[in-house]
This record gives structure tokens, sequence and C-alpha cells, in this order.
């Protein structure tokens, strides 16, 4: 009980502040934009080519945004803090490219032709998912976690 | 109330749903005041496979799925910020079924969103993926999110999540709904905490989740992220990641940092039975360390070096260490890639030990494109009696006209599980991008 009551002390608090922001206090700050504002060249793109400074829509500097391997290793843990600025450059269905409720090809088949791309589960992962799932089976759970995945029930019963 | 009642209440509730999302990408069509301007984006992805299997006993199947992706995208509907999008694939068997009835297929999102111009204010209704704080889910539903000017921020989220569960009477949960609430100063620190619940029999409690996310940058070009759950269901920490990244310009990107995680509460709410006993035993936790360079040494030139050290409770499976060396060569006006890369896992125990070594490049010449992934595996301990592994990828493409590529792959294997297998693979990629209308 004292459980449903924080999180209903939460939820409402939460949606007081919805309200109040919704009457009048939207930050006037300039939104990411819904799209880049120039049409950006094929390949991959460095935002500090171009900019210096932090984006006044995402709030965090451009150079945070450079799609080095370290981003890519952690996008998740901005795309957590915000969609909107992905959505900018990516058409909204990029992540589900690999992010797809159910899946049947794999990332790296489907994108052959885009061997620069981090593509997962290269080769017959067959083999080195066995180690990789118990070394480091978290990095598995972050996709493969919370659905039932038919590929997986057909060995993991 | 019984399985089969179940199943009836959410076919019935997914169909109103499906009928809803329905109605909602034919608003535009259906009010021409409104679809008088509008941008366009159709993507459409063709798939076609062709391999053999053997089966126990030695006889083949053959198989040719053929998969169809597509995505659109309806945006600046009538000059304002609506959009609309849709992403779904399919799939049907032209020879030996894949997998059941010989037809698969899904759709991943179709949802109307509104993008406020200030504030990062905004709203989606329909199906969508959305990653918001302890968040990383598909759902029916509704998400908005706004900030007000003295930084404080705030999400809401809830509907229906999309699942996949094979058992009997738990395909969906009940309902999902959460949201966060954080805090952000431009250029110097966003914290977020956020709280996720997920209702319903799909599994054996609910999903109850608070997280807590972080970015400060400490001083210009030194950045620190953390991210944390705590599973309400087990009353434990399920995951924690911090790093420290320094980005002094825009060639070097360094990192470093810790992630830790334990079986029982990251795992305890999972849909797949592969993070289940006995696949992984829930008395196990992990703790990490990691860093990453990636540093553009010269104009094109990118060497890229990864460690990571995995320590486990337990001594089966132990603890190993990850190492990684790659460089990139980016040419052709961004075009066009190579680059190689060697790694190795060391381990307490040999079965978990391997070599690994990859080399790819892609080749363009106006319209056509060629590409090369090649990789080799070198197991420590012999799997199926072999101790290597390879695969080689070799596709050649072709634009036919600027919106219409035709390419097809052939993946060749060598591996303990596949013996010198051959795949084919023919990919028709369309992408059309449009104005409609003209009063923006």
């Amino acid at each position: 009980m004292m459980r449903r009551a924080h999180i209903a002390i939460f939820l409402g608090a939460a949606l007081l502040a919805l309200l109040l922001a919704g009457c009048s206090v939207v930050s006037k700050t300039p939104s990411v934009p819904p799209k880049h504002p120039e049409e950006l060249p094929a390949g991959r793109v460095n935002c500090l080519e171009c900019h210096e400074n932090v984006s006044t829509g995402s709030l965090k500097p451009y150079g945070t945004f450079r799609h080095s391997r370290i981003f890519i290793n952690s996008h998740g843990t901005y795309a957590r803090q915000s969609q909107r600025l992905c959505a900018s450059c990516h058409a909204p269905s990029f992540c589900q490219t690999c992010h797809a409720g159910k899946e049947e090809i794999k990332p790296n088949v489907k994108m052959g032709d885009r061997p620069d791309r981090m593509a997962p589960h290269r080769g017959d992962y067959l083999i080195a998912h066995r180690i990789d799932g118990r070394l480091d089976p978290g990095s598995c759970f972050r996709c493969h976690g919370n659905k039932n995945d038919a590929v997986c029930r057909q060995c993991h019963r | 109330m019984g399985e089969g009642t179940v199943g009836r209440l959410f076919l019935e509730r997914r169909n109103r749903v499906c009928l809803l999302v329905a109605a909602i990408l034919l608003l535009p069509i259906a009010a021409p005041a409104v679809a008088d301007a509008m941008d366009l984006k159709l993507s459409s992805r063709t798939y076609g496979l062709i391999y053999e299997r053997e089966r126990p006993g030695g006889t083949k199947d053959r198989f040719a799925p053929l998969f169809e992706y597509l995505s659109t995208d309806l945006e600046n509907v009538g000059g304002k910020n609506v959009s609309f999008h849709f992403y779904g694939w399919g799939r049907v068997d032209l020879a030996d079924d894949t997998g059941t009835d010989g037809t698969s297929g899904e759709i991943g999102s179709a949802y109307a969103e509104y993008l406020h111009p200030e504030g990062n204010a905004q709203a989606k209704l329909g199906r969508f993926f959305l990653t918001e704080g302890a968040a990383m889910d598909t759902i029916d539903g509704a998400f908005v999110k706004m900030t007000t000017p003295v930084g404080l921020g705030v999400s809401l989220f809830g509907g229906i999540p999309v699942e996949y569960s094979e058992i009997p009477g738990r395909e969906n949960g009940d309902s999902l709904y959460g949201g966060r609430v954080f805090f952000a100063r431009s250029g110097r620190i966003e914290l977020g905490v956020s709280y996720l619940k997920e209702e319903g029999s799909i599994r054996e409690t609910d999903r109850e989740l608070f997280g807590g996310d972080l970015w400060l940058q400490v001083i210009r070009g030194v950045e620190l992220t953390g991210q944390a759950f705590y599973n309400d269901a087990t009353h434990g920490m399920a995951y924690q990641r911090y790093a420290l990244r320094v980005v002094p310009g825009a060639t070097v990107d360094v990192s470093a940092g810790f992630e830790s995680y334990d079986y029982k509460d990251l795992f305890g709410a999972t849909l797949n039975p592969a993070f289940a006993f006995p696949f992984l035993r829930q008395e196990d936790d992990v703790n990490s360390i990691f860093a990453i360079v990636d540093w553009e040494f010269m104009k094109g030139w990118t060497l890229e070096v990864v460690g990571k050290r995995i320590m486990h409770d337990l001594a089966n499976p132990g603890d190993a260490t990850r190492g990684e060396v790659g460089l990139r060569h980016i040419y052709n006006k961004n075009m066009d890639v190579m680059g190689f890369s060697t790694a190795f896992v060391a381990a307490d125990l040999p079965e978990n030990e391997y070599r690994e070594f990859r080399a790819f490049g892609t080749w363009s010449r106006e319209k056509l494109r060629l590409t090369l992934d090649a990789l080799a595996q070198d197991f420590e301990q012999r799997i199926a009696g072999k101790a290597l592994a390879f695969q080689v990828v070799g596709t050649a493409g072709y634009r036919f006209l600027k919106a219409l590529q035709l390419s097809g792959s052939l993946i060749w294997t060598d591996s303990p599980t596949l013996d010198k297998d051959v795949t084919g693979l023919v990919r028709l990629s369309y992408d059309l991008s449009a104005t409609l209308g003209g009063k923006k």
C-alpha cells in the first residue's frame, strides 16, 4: 500500500507539473528542429564540422553527439534523455531497424551493403553468442530482454 | 479469467487500437484543408533471401523468404509541426516455411506527432518506440513532454505494451505507464528521475522500475554520464552505468567508466527465457570497467581502441577481458570506407576465449557500389570439432534511378554449425521524397 501511495504521489506531482507547464510556463527556448535546416551530405556526419557551441534545442554541446565509437556504444543513454534530437536527422523508423518488436533478419545481413555501420551479430553469431551471453548477458538484454523472441525460443525453451 | 477470455479481450482491444491508428493516418487525406501542404517520405526495402539448411537425418530444407519493409512519413502537415509516421514489415515464404504459416510481420509504429517550436514540448499518439528514462518499449498509447523556463521538465506516457510472447494467454501486458521528471540547464546538466510500471499477467509479477539518468558537463569538453535502474519488484538495483567522456575537439573522443548489474534484478522481469534459469544462474552479478578511444589522427583515418574487463561473482563463467583495435579510413568524399579490426577475449575459462579478425571495404563509382566484409574467429576450445569460423559477405549494387537501387549479396559461411554455407540476398531499395500541395 505504501508503495502504491508513493507512486500515486509521484504521478500526481508529474501531472501537476504538466498542468502548470501547459497553462503558460513552457520554456521559450527554441526546440530541436523537426529536421536539420539544411540537407546533410551523405556518409557519417560530424556536427563539429559546422557547429562549435551548445545546441539550443538539445541543451547539450554538439560535441556530445559526435558519432564516434563511444557515442554509438552508449547512444541509448542519450536517447533515453531525448529521442527528439535523433529524429532531427534520422527517420523515426531508424531506431527500429534494430530495435524492432520482432525481427527475423539479422541487422548485419539486412545491411550487408553497409559494413561501415556497427551492425551487431556478424558472422555465424549462433556460435559467438554463447560466449558473449555467458560473459556479458546484460549487453544482450538491452535489445532482447523485454520480448519473447521466437528465434531465441527455438533453443531457449 | 480463462486464457481464452484473456485472448479475446486482448484481440478486441488490439483491434480498437489498430482502428484508431488507421483513423489517425487517414486524417490528412480525409481533411483536404489540412492535406494541402505536407512533406512525404516513402521508403521501401525489399529483401529476398535464398538458402538451404540441413535437417537432422540429412534431408535439406530450401528457404526463400521475401521481406518487405515499408516506412512512410508525412511531415509538416498543413505547414504545422504535425506529422504522421508508419513503419512495418511483412514476410512471405516462397519455398519451405521459415516460421509459422509461411507469413509473418508487424506494425512497428503508426503514430501522429506534434512538435512544439519551443521548450521541446511534444506529443505522440498511436504506436511508437519510446526511449524515455526507464522506458525502452514500443507501446500503443500516448506520450507528452515539455520543459519549463526554469529548466524543469516532465514527460508522461501510458498505453498498452506491444510485446510478442509465445506463451498462450500471455501475449501482452495489460498496461504500461510512467513518466520522467528532469532538470536541464543549457550546456551544464540534465538530471532525470523516471518511473515505469507494466501490469498484466504476462509475467509472474508486474514490471516496476525506478530510473535515474545524468548528463553533466564538468568542464568544456569533459562530461559525466550516469544511468541506473532500481527494480522494485525484486527490491534491488538492476543496472548502473557511469562514464567519463572527454571530447576535446572534433577529432578525439575518449571514455572510461564502470558498469554493474545483478542478474536477479536485471533479468527478474524478463520475457525472454534465454535470460532465465537454467540458461543463466540468477545468483550471479557483473561488474565491468571499460575504456574506449576514438581518434581521427589524420583526416579520414580513425583509430579505435576498446577494452573491457568483465568480473563475475561466480567462478563459472568467471572473469574475462575483451580488447579490440581497429583502423578505419573514410574516402571518396565520405561515400566509401575501409577498415580492419582485431579483437580478443581472454577469460578464466578456456571455453570463453576467442580471437576475431575483420576486414571490410566499400568502393563506389557513379551508379555502381561494391562492398566486401570478411570475418574470422578462432575459438580457444573447439566447438563441434571446429576451432575456426569464417564469413565473407560480398555485395554489388547499382543505382538505376536517384530513388531506386538494386543490390545483391552472397554470404559464405564456414563455422561449427554451418559447413561452407552460401546464402543469397537480393535487396531492392526505393526512397521517395516529395512535397505535396502548396499552401505551406
